[in-house]
This record gives structure tokens, C-alpha cells and sequence, in this order.
């Protein structure tokens, strides 16, 4: 081997240190689902793994509690109209609690506003259009193949695991595009840092990018997003890596040097903007619940379809108000490791970045994991 | 230092994001079990035959579009192929049942034939009947069975009224029943409901949120 240029060793530096952020973050994230949501592919244990006690088991209590109401509520429904109104508020209630377990979002929507910049309004907008979607999907679902069709639960069972397999893959395609951008903006932010010339200049010597290793440079250039922008891209100094997030980061520019403005509501409001949501929003609404095809079902046989259909858009509204309490959160904290950041000058930009990549390895430890557990199970006909 | 700037405040945002989805249990399907543990005339245990009623949610679901020649009722036949499913699906998660016989895991073989569904129209419940039977039958001086869903997609639960019943065993043979949300809020309470006989220290280790049958044969 060669002499190990500072270069190189920044670079071989990022990647352990990337390594590192994203081994533990899979690890935790393989931890929680496998003790609790996936059993598929590990082992089943003799024990149960239930958390019963504590705020998690009062939520689960809940929304059993609720959701094994609605088939008196809407048998009730039937003959009198109060009852439906009732139906209705419990809907709402279910859906808020229900959210709190797995499948509904939270964590990928979190997860890919931490990732992405973007603010809470943003993650609001967000968890409601994908709860809404994901209620429409379900109303579409049991209404075409049920209600017109008179498909049998295996069918309609079939229809949503074709669906499901559809968004978890697009889930790892967002990741894994989201991780390709950010991963990059990590290295040229280190690069940056560890280069002393580079130190307080805007633009990086272009020397400085010919000495690096080309098998990782070569294809840099080439593969920046310009789709949705139009700002020009002539100059091919290096903290342009940073940038190539569907060319519409604005904040990237400054932020290498640890006096970034926030991006301005506006900004991230674009059309582009909007545009690179709707993939996460169709990624995460589009599997349907299966307590919202049971309860449809249900509806339908009672002869209150409609009624199931209004309270399946009333639970996805509790849904999004869950969901978007918690990618709010999720938002906060990064605005806060975001403000401690900024007092760190450049090596705190890199953390910054740093934790952008353990997001978007998330997204895509939570897809493969969704994917994983579709390939050996087909629960809704299960049992 | 910067790497370790990194790790800490990603643990610190991987702790929200994976906390806020590390709730887990969400059933949608839930399980009314009666269930008989079967013994032969040597006073080994042969297998476990679980009478398994759904809630009429599921029930309404799982029979929606199945053709028969009676609208809203379903006889054996025409659920056998929805049996046949049921059955096959359940291989899946060893059937939700885990048994030990003095302590050590015991395994099950696939139900043989016999299996079937039944609909009652009145209440909208299905109900599997299905025999589990041991690969070697066992004698056990202690055994017990638990029956849950790890993932929580299916809450079951023992029916209230006789849930466990021993077929053929010897007579000194004593069965007590433990239910997790009792375990849970209150073991008193749990105790209490137990026969004088049947009150037994077990109760207190092991599984605490499995639905669980204590056999002990001294």
C-alpha cells in the first residue's frame, strides 16, 4: 500500500466514524423491532416480550379497550344514529393511541424529517397527508374488492401485501438515497475541516480535489440531483458535495462553517420541495391498517359501510395528530443538536451531518426490516 | 472528540425516533381459548387440543366472500378451506403454544386431521378446533403450557368459565390457570380466584404476560 495522504485518512476517518453512527443506530433499531414487532427470522424466545407495564402497557390497554368496542358500537350504529356519533369519537380516540404502535409512520416520518431539514410544520403537513392516505387506501381497498367484488379476506389480504411490499421498498429506496446524499455532505464537510487551506475559504482550491482518492470522487459530479432546481452549478469546488441534495438545500452553503441560517419556511416550501415529500407521504401512508380493513369489513356486513368509512377517516386524523406530535419532537431535538452544533464551529457541522446519516440509515433499517417481515408472513390471513 | 460529538448526539436522536417507535402491541385480532391437555392411559401427555373462538370483527373479516349456499352461515365444509389456511399459517409461529415438561422445552408435531372451523351465525364468531400433539410424550411431574403472540397482532386469552381441562389424567394430577393482565395489576387477586388446592408459589416466577396452564402431577 501507499503512503496515506491527510486526505485519505480524513475520508477513512469519516467512514469508520459513519460506520460507527450507523452500526449502533441498526443495532438499536434491530434491537426494538425484533424484541417487539418482528419476530420473523429470529428465533421465537420461550418468554414474551410484551411491555405491559408503565405508560406503554396503559396505551396498549387503551386502545384494546377501544378497539374491541367499535363492533358494539357500530352493531348499535344500526338502529340508533347516536351510536354512530359515538363510533365516531371513539374512532378519533383509537386512532390517536393506536398510532403509538408500530406501522403507522412515526418512526420513518421522523426519522426522514431529522434527515432531510426539514421544519415541524413541514412533519405536520406530512403526518396528516399520510394518515389521510393511508385511510383512503384502506376505503379503496374494501370497497372495490369487498364492497363491489365480494373478494374474500385472502384476496384483499393478497392486494395489501402487494401494496405493503411496494412502500416498504420505496422506504429503503428513500433511505438509501437520502444516506447517498447525506454521506457524501458528511465527507466534504470533513474533508473541509481536516484541510487547512480550505479553513475560512468559500471556495475549496480545486488542487485539493484532485488529490483525492478518485474512486469515491470520479462520479461525484455526475450524480448531483439538479432536477428541481435551477440555480446554476458551474464551479465544482468540493462543499458543492454538500449541495447535491436534489439541488435544493439552500442551507448547505454556509452551514459547512458553522454560522448557518436556518432555512426559511419558504425555501423548503418549494415545489421541489413538496415534490421529494410526496414520496415519503406515499411511502408510509400507502399500507393500509389492517384494524381499519377488519373494522370496514365489519361496516360493510353490518350494512354501514359509509359509517365505517367515516370513522375510518376520523381514526386517521387521530392517527396524524400522534405522528405528527412525535416527528415535532423529533424536529425539536434536532433544532436542538442543531443549536449546540453551531456553537462548535466546524466539527459541530460535522455532527450535524453526522446525525443526518444515522437518519437516513434508519429509514433504511426500518425499511429492510418492514420488507424482511413481509417476506415470511402473511398476517392479515394468518390466523 | 468529533466522532464522539457524533455518537452522542446521534444516540441522543435515535433514542426519540426509535422511542417513538418502539411501542409496541397493537392486536387486531382476538382469541377466546379453551384448551384440554390430553394424556394417555401410562399417564404421559400426548397433546394439547386448543378450541380457539375469534372475535366477531376478525370472524366477519375472515369469512367475508366466502361463498355458501346459506347467506351469513357457514358450515364445516365450506370453512374447511379456510381451515386449511389456518392451520398452515399458525406452523408459522409454532402455533402461539410453548410448553415445558419439568422445566425443559418440549416440542409439537403439525395437528393431524380433525381440524376444522365452525360459524355461529348469532354471535359472528369462528372457532378453530385443533389438536397439537407432543413429538414424545412426556411424564411430568411439573408441565406447563403458554399460549401468546409475541407481536401481540392476536390477544388471547382464557375463556372465563372452565378454560383448561385435563383428559385422562392421572388423578393426583392438579391444573391451575394464569392470566397476564391479573398477573399484572394484581397476583393477590389472581391467587384468590384459585381453588385452595390449586394455590400454588409457581405463580409468582416465570413468563409474567403469557397466558399460562401449570399441570402438576406430584
Amino acid at each position: 500500500m501507499r503512503g496515506v495522504g491527510k486526505e485519505r485518512l480524513a475520508t477513512r476517518f469519516a467512514i469508520v466514524a459513519i460506520t460507527i453512527a450507523g452500526v449502533l443506530l441498526v443495532a438499536g433499531a434491530l434491537d426494538v423491532a425484533f424484541a417487539q414487532t418482528n419476530p420473523f427470522g429470529a428465533p421465537r424466545g420461550q418468554a414474551p416480550a410484551v411491555p405491559m407495564g408503565g405508560v406503554l402497557g396503559w396505551i396498549f390497554t387503551k386502545q384494546a379497550e377501544f378497539y374491541r368496542q367499535f363492533s358494539g358500537l357500530i352493531r348499535a350504529a344500526k338502529s340508533d344514529g347516536t351510536a354512530a356519533w359515538s363510533l365516531l369519537g371513539l374512532a378519533f380516540v383509537y386512532g390517536a393511541f393506536h398510532a403509538a404502535g408500530p406501522g403507522h409512520g412515526k418512526a420513518v416520518i421522523s426519522s426522514y424529517l431529522v434527515a432531510n431539514e426539514e421544519t415541524w410544520r413541514r412533519g405536520v403537513v406530512l403526518s396528516f397527508a399520510s394518515a389521510l392516505v393511508q385511510a383512503l387506501v384502506a376505503v379503496v381497498i374494501v370497497g372495490v374488492a369487498a364492497a363491489l367484488l365480494n373478494a374474500t379476506a385472502a384476496t384483499m389480504s393478497k392486494a395489501v401485501n402487494v401494496i405493503e411490499t411496494v412502500s416498504y421498498g420505496l422506504i429503503v429506496l428513500i433511505g438509501l438515497r437520502l444516506l447517498w446524499v447525506k454521506g457524501r455532505a458528511f465527507i466534504a464537510t470533513l474533508r473541509l475541516l481536516r484541510s487547512p487551506k480550505a479553513v475560512g475559504a468559500a471556495v475549496t482550491p480545486a488542487h485539493l480535489l484532485e488529490r483525492d482518492d478518485h474512486d469515491h470522487h470520479g462520479h461525484d459530479h455526475h450524480a448531483h440531483d439538479h432536477a428541481h432546481c435551477s440555480h446554476d452549478h458551474h464551479h465544482d469546488h468540493s462543499h458543492h458535495d454538500d449541495h447535491a441534495h436534489a439541488g435544493c438545500d439552500h442551507e448547505d452553503h454556509a452551514s459547512a462553517w458553522g454560522h448557518a441560517h436556518a432555512p426559511e419556511p419558504e425555501e423548503l416550501g418549494g415545489a421541489g420541495g413538496w415534490r421529494r415529500g410526496l414520496s415519503a407521504v406515499v411511502a408510509v401512508g400507502a399500507r393500509p391498517c389492517s384494524g381499519a380493513i377488519i373494522l370496514l369489513v365489519f361496516a360493510l356486513a353490518q350494512g354501514l359501510f359509509w359509517t365505517g368509512v367515516a370513522a375510518t377517516f376520523v381514526m386517521g386524523i387521530g392517527t396524524a395528530l400522534t405522528v405528527a406530535a412525535i416527528a415535532t419532537i423529533a424536529v425539536g431535538a434536532k433544532s436542538w443538536a442543531k443549536h449546540v452544533a453551531e456553537t462548535r464551529s466546524g466539527y459541530g457541522m460535522l455532527a450535524m451531518r453526522g446525525i443526518e446519516v444515522g437518519a437516513a440509515v434508519l429509514i433504511i433499517g426500518f425499511g429492510a426490516l418492514l420488507l424482511s417481515g413481509y417476506m415470511v408472513s402473511e398476517r392479515l390471513v394468518g390466523i | 472528540m468529533f466522532h464522539r460529538l457524533v455518537l452522542l448526539l446521534g444516540t441522543a436522536l435515535a433514542s426519540v425516533v426509535i422511542g417513538a417507535g418502539s411501542a409496541s402491541a397493537h392486536p387486531h385480532v382476538w382469541v377466546t381459548m379453551h384448551s384440554e391437555l390430553v394424556y394417555a392411559p401410562d399417564g404421559t401427555v400426548t397433546g394439547v387440543r386448543h378450541v380457539w373462538a375469534f372475535d366477531d370483527m376478525f370472524s366477519t373479516f375472515a369469512t367475508q366472500g366466502l361463498e355458501s349456499k346459506k347467506k351469513n352461515e357457514f358450515t364445516r365444509e365450506e370453512l374447511a378451506p379456510l381451515a386449511a389456511v389456518n392451520v398452515t399459517s399458525l406452523k408459522e409461529y409454532d402455533f402461539f403454544t410453548f410448553a415445558k415438561a419439568n422445566g425443559k422445552p418440549v416440542e409439537f408435531n403439525e395437528p393431524p386431521d380433525g381440524y376444522y372451523l365452525e360459524f355461529d351465525p348469532k354471535q359472528t364468531v369462528l372457532t378453530l378446533h385443533f389438536m397439537l400433539p407432543l413429538k414424545t410424550p412426556v411424564k411430568a411431574k411439573e408441565l406447563t403450557v403458554e399460549v401468546y403472540d409475541r407481536e401481540f397482532f392476536v390477544d388471547f386469552g382464557f375463556a372465563q368459565k372452565n378454560p383448561v381441562k385435563l383428559v385422562g389424567a392421572p388423578a393426583q394430577c392438579k391444573v391451575s390457570v394464569v392470566n397476564p393482565q391479573e398477573m399484572d395489576t394484581s397476583l393477590a387477586q389472581q391467587l384468590s380466584r384459585l381453588a385452595g388446592d390449586q394455590r400454588d408459589p409457581s405463580l409468582t416466577v416465570g413468563s409474567e404476560y403469557a397466558n399460562k396452564i401449570v399441570v402438576k402431577c406430584p
